[in-house]
């Protein structure tokens, strides 16, 4: 398991700088939280860890490996803001296809499609699904390769309220049992709280880190504790800090 | 009920037929139904045998031309650089009139069935790579960042995401072709095969057999029909969804200095040179008939040939120019005055699109024998062939009018005229342009093969006259310049589609 590491990476898109010699370094296993004002450059450093984009300076390594090999072999997964799922495909088949890619069994298609709520729905067409259903087929196919690093860019923004509760309650343990190294970019500080060990509070663009906030609630119970006092002192933490970024 | 309808308007334009004919019983210009059937019956075997064969030449040429399509658009997507200079010599290929490479075929390949595949597979594949090369990239940008994450190439993009996305497309362009191909085998036969409806079709029009060149000539476009709709049903049991029918919006990129563009147009016609003259020796043709580009250069380089080449062109364009223009603006035209009237828009527009696939050169001998062998029967003939198309795109494009835009001219009361004026007639616009530049072509064509058949002027005159004479120099150079001038037309009018659409449409010049 492999760990990732940002050193001084730098990024522009035209004349706007998006990201300027940010150093972050993600530890193996665990799960964090990018929050941060919009266009403040998340997004960019999810797809520069995924391959997606390639730092004008600076450098990226996940482990000894650059993001394109892990990529290669299969230990990347990333669930996108919009679901993504090809049409002609069903649910099962669209899961499946994040192992296909990866050049992995699919024997776990079942479990997951249970997992995120779909049983009934395996055999029908995203088209024949809700936005929030499109949603967690994807993000099943993100699980479905047991990636090394698994890059979620918003997957619940269209994600119902009550899904979304039973997802930020189901999804950890397994990417925990997984010892998958998760980083997650969203906009709900309650989110960011409940699902990392850590949140990273970014400062408008160019990114600055404002806050590294390690998270250590007894996770066992994070369902009821969103109303707990432990856990709203980390949420106010966060909201303190994102306000400060004003 | 509304099947019942056409059937009666079907019904009441064969009695109209039938009384046009019976009032006229000596005439040239018209056979009625009952005519045309009793040719039909009388020379049943003979025509069969005709139109098997015809079919299938059009059908090997369908296969081998849409097999040339999908091999270049792949070739494109997979090598992305290569794509400028493979769509200029694609394009460069489709411009040159199908009646102009059939005589050079003809002696390259002999008397069989050779020219007519050719032919129906030129008169195909571009179409279809060009519908093809838009389908292939119509995937959104999510779906290729997902096999980037999981760390697949192009060819795994081609495979698992391209070829599935891009199948409503392909039908779309299938679709086109299927009547193209058969356009393309009867113009190979023109061009002098043994056998075919085309070559019965010569010798009726020769032979000033009326009743004859009807039958032949609802043969040949209900054949061509037929493979449309084949094509048609296909598309709508695999693929629900596919779009009625595409533009061939421009090429979507980053605007070039001149220099460049000059120095693009300088590698390209060396390319061609190259290819032209590698393609002879490699094939070690004999240089009576296929000339090289230095005997093509000593011919023109004298002045009586060249005289003789730019008179008869100057009578071509007299002709195309007309009826380029009339076929333009009628098609506009129509589409402007249906959308006054939406509702008769809606129902013209299934007609408008499955009369726009009629091959109209099948029918070229019934407009000839209509309209004459003069200007005006040739006029006809190219402003009917650039009609249809331009008719269905632009009434394709109105509806692409934002329904916001509508709504807001209607929240403010504005009149129909207005909104036709200040939204619908923009949102056209880029279809108009679409459409025009596809016309050159076919406009090319159409002048070429009514001189060829009729009229006894203009260049396609002095290429069948040059094909019997074996006058292969005045031949080829023939072909060599109907080329150059449909790629300066062509670039022309591509050339004010940018200047245009800059302010109209700038969201698709970016």
């Amino acid at each position: 398991m492999a760990g990732i590491s940002c050193s001084s990476i730098r990024k522009s898109f035209d004349r706007t700088e998006a990201l300027s010699e940010l150093s972050i370094d993600f530890q193996s296993g665990r799960t964090t939280a990018l929050v941060g004002p919009s266009g403040c450059g998340k997004s960019t450093i999810l797809r520069m860890i995924a391959g997606l984009e390639t730092p004008d300076t600076g450098q990226i390594a996940i482990g000894q490996e650059t993001p394109k090999q892990v990529a290669r072999r299969g230990g990347l997964a990333m669930a996108f803001q919009d679901a993504s799922l090809l049409p002609w495909r069903t649910v099962r088949s669209n899961i499946a296809l994040g192992a296909e890619l990866a050049r992995k069994p699919a024997d776990r298609v079942d479990d997951l499609i249970d997992l995120v709520g779909l049983d009934g729905f395996a055999d029908h067409r995203p088209a024949e699904l809700s936005g929030g259903m499109r949603q967690r087929a994807a993000i099943a196919r993100s699980l479905i390769s047991e990636p090394e690093v698994l890059l979620l860019d918003e997957p619940f923004g269209a994600v119902d309220a009550i899904t979304r509760r039973r997802l930020n309650r189901d999804l950890p343990p397994l990417w925990r049992e997984l010892q998958t190294t998760t980083l997650l970019v969203t906009h709900s500080v309650e989110e960011a709280v409940l699902l990392s060990d850590r949140v990273i509070v970014l400062s408008p663009r160019p990114a600055r880190i404002l806050a590294d906030i390690q998270v250590d609630i007894h996770r066992e119970s994070t369902v009821s504790a969103t109303t707990s006092p432990e856990f709203r002192a980390f949420a106010t933490q966060v909201l303190a800090a994102l306000e400060e970024s004003e | 009920m509304a099947l019942g309808r056409t059937m009666l308007g079907v019904l009441f334009a064969l009695l109209v037929w039938e009384g046009l004919a019976r009032v006229q019983p000596n005439s040239v210009l018209i056979s009625g139904p009952t005519d045309i059937l009793a040719y039909i019956t009388g020379h049943s075997g003979l025509l069969f045998r005709a139109a098997t064969e015809t079919s299938m030449n059009a059908v090997l040429g369908f296969f081998w031309g849409n097999l040339a399509a999908v091999a270049l658009a792949c070739f494109v997507i997979l090598v992305p650089k290569s794509e400028w200079v493979v769509s200029a010599l694609a394009l460069l290929v489709f411009c040159i009139p199908l009646i102009a490479s059939g005589p050079i075929l003809r002696v390259l390949f002999g008397p069989g069935a050779g020219p007519q595949i050719a032919l129906a597979a030129l008169a195909v594949y571009y179409t279809t790579f060009l519908a093809l090369v838009v389908g292939l990239r119509a995937i959104s940008q999510s779906w290729t960042d997902l096999m980037t994450v999981y760390g697949r190439g192009r060819l795994s993009t081609l495979f698992v995401v391209r070829f599935r996305a891009s199948l409503p497309y392909l039908f779309v362009g299938l679709q086109i072709a299927a009547p193209a191909a058969f356009l393309g085998a009867m113009i190979g036969e023109f061009t002098g095969a043994e056998r075919g409806l085309g070559v019965l079709t010569l010798r009726a029009m020769r032979g000033l057999q009326t009743d004859a060149t009807w039958a032949l000539a609802a043969i040949s476009a209900s054949l061509a029909m037929l493979g449309y709709a084949c094509v048609g049903l296909l598309k709508s049991k695999l693929t629900p969804h596919a779009p009625t029918i595409l533009l061939s919006t421009p090429r979507v990129g980053q605007k070039r200095a001149l220099t460049t563009r000059i120095l693009g147009i300088v590698f390209l016609s060396a390319l061609v040179l190259v290819l032209w003259q590698g393609l002879m020796d490699l094939f070690n043709l004999n240089s009576f008939f296929a000339k090289r580009p230095a005997d093509i250069w000593n011919f023109v380089s004298n002045t009586t040939n060249l005289n003789t080449l730019l008179t008869a062109l100057g009578e071509t364009l007299a002709y195309a120019i007309p009826g380029y223009l009339a076929g333009l603006v009628l098609g506009a035209g129509l589409a402007i005055a249906l959308t006054l009237w939406p509702c008769v828009a809606r129902a013209t527009m299934p007609t408008a699109i499955t009369l726009r696939a009629v091959p109209i050169i099948t029918t070229a001998p019934l407009l000839v024998l209509a309209f004459g062998r003069g200007l005006t029967g040739t006029v006809v003939i190219v402003a009917v062939m650039v009609f249809f198309p331009t008719l269905v795109a632009c009434l394709q494009g109105v509806r692409q009018t934002p329904m916001q835009i509508v709504d807001l001219f209607e929240s403010y009361g504005a009149s129909r005229l207005k909104l036709l004026r200040s939204a619908q007639i923009p949102a056209m616009l880029p279809a108009l342009f679409a459409s025009a530049r596809m016309a050159v072509p076919a406009a090319l064509l159409a002048v070429t093969t009514a001189e060829w058949l009729a009229t006894g002027r203009g260049i396609g005159v002095l290429m069948a006259l040059t094909a019997s004479t074996s006058d292969y120099n005045m031949l080829w150079s023939c072909v060599v310049l109907l080329c150059l001038v449909a790629v300066t037309a062509y670039a022309g009018v591509s050339w004010c589609e940018k200047r245009v659409l800059r302010v109209y449409a700038s969201e698709q010049v970016v």
